[in-house]
């Protein structure tokens, strides 16, 4: 179609309309370069970003110390030997008195509640409180807690025991030479011991006794990782410290199930999957792959729950609700305040058209930035994150998302504040301050998992956004959250990261991505139509 | 069917309240071709006026036509409209050239057209020399002009400025008036608005009177100032010897009688100032008397407006 100068339509009116919208983005860009307050907010949101990948680089240097996710590397009864170790020699890991190669206490005789009760003999005591005046005593008699440290008593203060003193249970101390009052303490000697008035003691020997060497605590930490055949139907789950398998079970484990998620195998885990393979639900018998190895599982976690973190509240709960406060509000309010509005407003370019250059301006620069930073971000995880690989892509895929997520927010906010600031040029700051706030408390809302509340916020659609790429980009990202919670992983993921919410009965992630994308889109359209319509029949002094 | 011609300007009967204050009432007018002065004291319409024409204000009652469209709905004719606000802001930190190019852009110019375009208004206007200086920098007269240059830059038919004299020095008057003048003398049709009679009327003779929002007078200067001349004027004129002078001037016909205002002032009395004036400089030589300033203290606005005032 051509004009009467022979132009096509497209050289005279879209190409003309280009022009126009070029000029008034590229003005916006110049006037927002040119103020303080631009450059003070970029630098702030720059300086937060660099703090956070200072600690993730310092994470990454330091490396990670396994965990002991079972307790079992700890000496809890101080005898020398790791529960572990002791629970595979059917010790007890609470006494001190029982420890691999400790033998069993074989008991002789018992003082029950005896007034003044005297006893002599040459003995291993135990449980014993009262005086204990001796002829011999074994300085060297090896044991944790409970178990008395003849080395290291001091003299006994003046009064009577446990009535003008008191002291810790397992101690003793000394009367005077070769006499000793002990409260609840075990010793091997020599000589006569009278029973504490209303208090206990027995005495006997230690049968079967033999020398064990103690393991170091590390052959104790990531000692039953998972054991996983990638088939659900098949047999999961062993015990590799035979802390389930064991059938002579010490006394307090008492009531020990070996079989808790009820299959018929004992010690094993169950691992339920949906019909496309991925797994929905983890049931396992206790003290199975209970300490799995960090490496495979919890370093990833912790990486894609920095980079979500980061992504959720850096960039879009803190970035794209202070960029458009300082950029966003004053776009048209300014200009009518300073009056300059008059020689833009004298050319043929309707007001509604100008709101939508000056916003895409506003986005170029806060949009711009946003970009930049996530691929910094992204470039330096991927680098530094964990993995064979020496560039993670998927990272750089992961912050992508993140940056269009914060970019699809920047630009509702900013269509939100403008309009606020065209229609109250005084007060709009004061609600828009109010709306970044509430806009806050539903984003926190939607991280602790509230599904409806937070569905009248911007915020809350571009965290489902994020939680939505990352699931496309790492799908085992639900797996490894399920799993984490199964075995009692430590795992942000679960802080931070949620299963998208509406999908529409979908379940997948693209559709819940687009949901989100459609959401934040309608509302930045609303309130920019919102904005020309409150402009456009605007009388301009 | 013959299409009817449309001025460049048409208000019909247009009125403007701003709550219980009158800003224009009941105006009409067409304005088509040449310098228009719209003339008025501080807060008559002049600026109430423009920014009915410019979209800015919605008519309270009445019709306003920019080329026959409805301003407040369209912007359409603003193409062929070039329009100096009052205000005296600008993008301080751009250029001349940055400024002036910037908004010929939003014509829909390319980025060169727009700096071809921007620098041949610059130099009609006398900035070439700075145009690549700061727009903060520049004077009173250059800001005056580099806006007078933004609403040309598009070459418009119509050109619409609201007191473009305000606060410039006698240069910068004199070459804002000369760049008016030759606008006019393009064919363009020029509304300049003014609270000097003596600015108008070195720009032009085609002028409309706004007094507290209503349309006065509307037409050639000359005439309305004619009129005026037939009306009772003082000529104050300083001398030495007022006495002396004033026997001099008392049997002059024009001259209806003298006044002694103070010490060293006459003024004479008359009912035609023109006449008066005719016969001024041969009394004054044949006198010989020494004479410092001849002033027309009638010969302003205010008087011009006190006239029309009186004369309704």
């Amino acid at each position: 179609m051509m004009d009467k100068q022979g132009r096509s339509l497209a050289d005279t009116v879209w190409t003309r309309l280009d022009r126009k919208a070029g000029a008034i983005t590229e003005l916006t860009i110049r006037q927002l370069r040119h103020r303080l307050s631009t450059w003070v907010v970029l630098g702030v949101g720059t300086l937060l970003l660099l703090t956070l990948l200072a600690m993730y680089i310092a994470g990454a240097r330091e490396g990670w110390d396994p965990i002991d996710n079972d307790g079992d590397s700890h000496d809890w009864d101080m005898d020398g030997y790791p529960a572990g170790q002791e629970m595979k020699y059917g010790a007890d890991p609470w006494d001190g008195m029982s420890y691999p190669g400790s033998g069993h206490f074989v008991q002789e005789g018992s003082f029950q509640n005896n007034q003044g009760a005297v006893h002599y003999g040459n003995h291993t005591w135990r449980s014993a409180t009262g005086t204990f005046t001796y002829n011999w005593i074994d300085e060297s008699f090896a044991g944790g807690r409970g178990v008395l440290d003849v080395d290291r008593m001091d003299d006994c203060p003046e009064g009577e025991p446990l009535e003008d003193y008191w002291m810790d249970w397992g101690d003793g101390c000394i009367i005077e030479e070769n006499r000793i009052f002990v409260l609840e303490s075990t010793f091997r000697g020599e000589g006569t011991f009278r029973v504490h008035q209303n208090w206990y003691a027995e005495w006997g020997n230690m049968a079967d006794a033999y020398d064990v060497e103690p393991e170091p605590a590390s052959n104790y930490i990531d000692e039953d990782d998972i054991d996983w055949s990638g088939d659900p139907n098949g047999i999961n789950g062993f015990d590799d410290d035979g802390d389930c398998l064991r059938t002579d079970w010490i006394s307090f484990e008492f009531g020990f199930d070996k079989d808790e998620n009820d299959n018929g195998i004992p010690c094993d885990v169950v691992w339920y999957a949906a019909s496309d393979g991925t797994i929905i639900h983890i049931d396992r018998d206790e003290n199975v792959d209970e300490d799995p190895s960090e490496e495979s599982l919890s370093i990833e976690d912790a990486h894609r729950a920095f980079i979500i973190a980061s992504g959720k509240i850096a960039f879009v709960m803190i970035l794209s609700i202070f960029l458009p406060l300082f950029l966003a509000l004053g776009l048209v309010r300014d200009e009518t305040e300073n009056g300059t509005l008059h020689y833009l407003l004298s050319k043929p370019i309707h007001r509604g058209e100008f709101i939508t250059y000056r916003i895409l301006g506003y986005l170029i620069i806060s949009g711009g930035f946003v970009l930049i930073m996530s691929l910094f971000m992204g470039v330096v995880t991927a680098a530094l994150g964990p993995g064979d690989s020496i560039f993670r892509l998927t990272d750089i895929i992961v912050w992508l998302g993140i940056a269009f997520a914060t970019i699809l927010a920047l630009a509702a906010y900013g269509a939100i504040f403008n309009t606020l600031g065209l229609i109250s040029s005084r007060y709009g700051v004061y609600i828009a301050l109010i709306i970044g706030v509430y806009e806050f408390i539903m984003a926190v809302l939607t991280l602790a998992g509230a599904e409806l509340i937070p569905i009248l916020s911007v915020s809350h659609w571009t965290l489902q956004f994020i939680d939505s790429i990352v699931l496309i980009v790492w799908p085992n990202t639900l797996e490894m959250s399920i799993i984490a919670e199964a075995f009692d992983l430590p795992s942000a993921l679960a802080a931070f990261w949620n299963p998208p919410m509406h999908h529409l009965g979908t379940e997948s992630p693209f559709i819940s991505a687009l949901l989100s994308v459609v959401v934040l889109l309608l509302i930045t359209a609303a309130m920019v139509l919102f904005g020309q319509r409150q402009f456009k029949h605007r009388e301009i002094m | 069917m013959s299409t009817k011609p449309v001025p460049a300007v048409l208000i019909d009967h247009c009125s403007k309240w701003y709550g219980q204050v009158i800003g224009l009432n009941d105006v009409s007018l067409a304005i088509d071709g040449g310098v228009t002065g719209i003339l008025g004291p501080n807060g008559a319409g002049k600026s109430t006026l423009f920014k009915l024409l410019m979209g800015r204000l919605k008519p309270s009652s009445g019709t306003v036509r920019l080329f026959g469209v409805d301003p407040w709905e369209d912007t359409a004719p603003y193409r062929r409209v070039g329009y100096v606000a009052e205000t005296e802001k600008l993008y301080d930190w751009m250029t001349g050239l940055d400024f002036v190019s910037t908004l010929a852009r939003l014509h829909g110019m390319t980025r060169d057209e727009a700096i071809e375009r921007a620098a041949h208004v610059l130099e009609f206007v006398g900035l070439s020399d700075v145009q690549n200086k700061e727009v903060g920098k520049y004077s009173k007269g250059m800001r005056q002009r580099v806006k007078i240059a933004h609403a040309l830059v598009h070459d418009p038919d119509l050109i619409i400025l609201d007191e473009p004299l305000h606060g410039c020095d006698p240069i910068a008057r004199t070459s804002i008036m000369s760049v008016i003048r030759d606008l006019g003398a393009q064919g363009k049709t020029v509304l300049v608005s003014s609270h000097i009679l003596d600015e108008i009327e070195r720009i032009t003779e085609q002028i409309v009177i706004l007094h507290n929002g209503r349309l006065l007078a509307l037409g050639n200067l000359h005439a309305i100032r004619d009129l005026l001349d037939k009306h009772p004027h003082r000529i104050l004129i300083r001398t030495e010897d007022p006495r002396a002078l004033a026997g001099c001037f008392v049997p002059e016909d024009p001259v209806y009688g003298v006044r002694f205002a103070g010490e060293g002032a006459l003024e004479i009395l008359t009912n035609d100032l023109s006449a008066a004036h005719a016969i001024l400089p041969r009394i004054i030589v044949e006198s010989g008397i020494n004479v410092t300033s001849i002033e027309n203290p009638d010969d302003n606005l205010d008087a011009l407006l006190g006239y029309l005032v009186g004369g309704n």
